[in-house]
């Protein structure tokens, strides 16, 4: 059965594949801006960058819950989405993203202005805050990724993938825009790791498009809908070609040259984007056509 | 302690749609929301072409995943099975309408209260009565009419259905209507591949 044969029900009253449109663009914002932001912060941590530090917190304290709290029904009440971590990756995810803004904010004035309060950089309570915020950064990076394999009933998500691709994006993102900042330093072998995790999103992407067409049906409509539909240009062309082999290829061919290290950061950043997009697009709920026990078909 | 559940025969329905009204009525479900729907799916060639209806509700999961995502502790399970949302604690993000296999989740989108049912803006008393228990934004879904549950009668769905093709009652019951109706003509749960263990049943 090929994509065309299939029924999409949208909101008929047949029986079909339904599209998921409860987490619309907005969220795919709020999750771009998270990934980005952490993973910046991440990798300029790693590299003692404040810089880096400063501009990754940006997103996450601003687009970040800006794009959540437009989406959310009622947004006065989003306090409550913290109660209960015991059980939901999006309170954890909260938690861990109000902790990494406060953490992160509390490091990046300890490293400005600490030495006029007598708090040096290599102070205990200075490598406390960096623990801390690394900690907070990579649950930050990863929880979203969680957040929707947790749901069996987009089974496009429900992958063990989905957090591996959340971390590999949020730190490719982040490298490629470190790269760019003045006092980097050793844009070489932050171009070197670039390429590796270049070669890591496509290697993800592959697992992700197998494991989908091999999968259950409604995994294999979302690939089906990915590579044989109106999005299948937008995932060529922006996801593998603007945001992995164009990338690759300028960063192979002149790693250290500003243009290409900016037209590369680009690539990524747009094929991170369409990726967010095309994700939440392609997610179906199953027909529940294997209740109908007078169709010989089923 | 009961386990309330339902059991829909496909051989009895119809495809009339009274459930859908009589939901709708009794929840004052405004334009769009549905907390019940009857699908429809054909089959076969002409002259041997044929069509079955498929009622379709929140399925109240043992397991159920709404239950499990929800950030604030909203959804919960009823002492009796049923789960419900607690309106006052939901923050509309929608979580638990991407967890739930047979997407039963919907949000109250502030534009379908003000449109009215007719969508000219204006609204009955009958609308003004009923809209008051529902928050704009918050996601909302069956609770099988626990108001009526509570009282004793069956959800509005299962009265209005002419057919009898709703049967409601206690699951842990073994000589409940429904408990009898799976067990002596093979109920099966919807997508049971899922591993929500619902307690809706279907048989034919």
């Amino acid at each position: 059965m090929t994509i065309e044969d299939k029924v999409f029900s949208g909101d008929t009253l047949r029986v079909g594949y339904r599209f998921q449109r409860h987490w619309d663009n907005s969220m795919a914002y709020a999750f771009f801006c998270a990934e980005l932001g952490a993973g910046l912060f991440f990798v300029s941590l790693l590299m003692d960058n404040v810089a880096g530090m400063i501009l990754g917190l940006v997103p996450v304290a601003t687009g970040k819950p800006y794009f959540h709290l437009s989406h959310m029904g009622v947004p006065a009440r989003s306090w409550r989405a913290a109660l209960r971590p015991d059980r939901s990756w999006i309170s954890r995810g909260l938690l861990g993203l109000s902790a990494l803004i406060g953490c992160g904010a509390a490091l990046v004035f300890c490293l400005l202005f600490g030495s006029s309060f007598g708090i040096e950089a290599d102070s205990a309570l200075v490598n406390l805050l960096k623990v801390l915020a690394g900690i907070f950064a990579l649950v930050t990076m990863t929880y979203q990724g969680f957040a929707m394999s947790h749901s069996s009933a987009i089974a496009i998500w429900n992958s063990a993938i989905l957090p591996l691709a959340s971390f590999l994006y949020s730190l490719t993102t982040g490298v490629a825009v470190l790269l760019l900042l003045p006092g980097a330093g050793g844009t070489t072998d932050l171009a070197s790791a670039l390429l590796l995790l270049l070669l890591a999103l496509g290697v993800m992407h592959l697992m992700l498009l197998h494991a989908g067409w091999h999968g259950s049906p409604g995994a294999r409509t979302s690939v089906e809908l990915l590579l044989q539909t109106l999005y299948a240009k937008w995932f060529w062309g922006l996801t593998v070609a603007a945001g992995i082999l164009l990338p690759g290829l300028l960063l192979w061919w002149a790693p250290d040259l500003l243009l290409t290290q900016l037209v590369a950061c680009l690539g990524i950043l747009a094929g991170f984007m369409a990726w967010r997009i095309l994700i939440f697009k392609i997610g179906v709920y199953e027909p529940i056509m294997s209740m109908n026990p007078f169709n010989p078909l089923h | 302690m009961a386990r309330m559940g339902m059991v829909f025969d496909l051989k009895a329905c119809i495809g009339c749609n009274a459930c859908v009204i009589g939901c709708k009525q009794e929840n004052s479900l405004p334009d769009g929301v549905f907390f019940t729907k009857t699908l429809s799916e054909e089959y076969g060639v002409y002259p041997m072409a044929n069509r079955v209806y498929i009622p379709t509700i929140c399925n109240h999961c043992d397991d159920a995943p709404c239950e499990k995502v929800c950030p604030t502790g909203a959804t919960y399970t009823r002492e009796d099975g049923i789960v419900m949302v607690d309106d006052a604690k939901c923050i509309g993000c929608s979580t638990c309408a991407v967890a739930c296999p047979y997407d039963q989740r919907t949000q109250m989108e502030e534009e379908s209260f003000l449109k009215g049912l007719f969508g000219t803006g204006e609204i009955t008393p009958f609308e003004e009565q009923g809209y008051g228990r529902y928050t704009p934004g918050t996601v909302t879904k069956c609770d099988f009419c626990s108001q009526r549950v509570d009282a004793g009668l069956d959800p509005a769905c299962v009265v209005t259905c002419p057919t009898d093709a709703r049967i409601f009652g206690d699951l842990d019951d073994p000589d409940s209507a429904p408990s009898k109706m799976i067990r002596e003509r093979q109920g099966r749960p919807p997508m049971p591949d899922k591993n929500t263990k619902p307690k809706v049943y279907y048989v034919n």
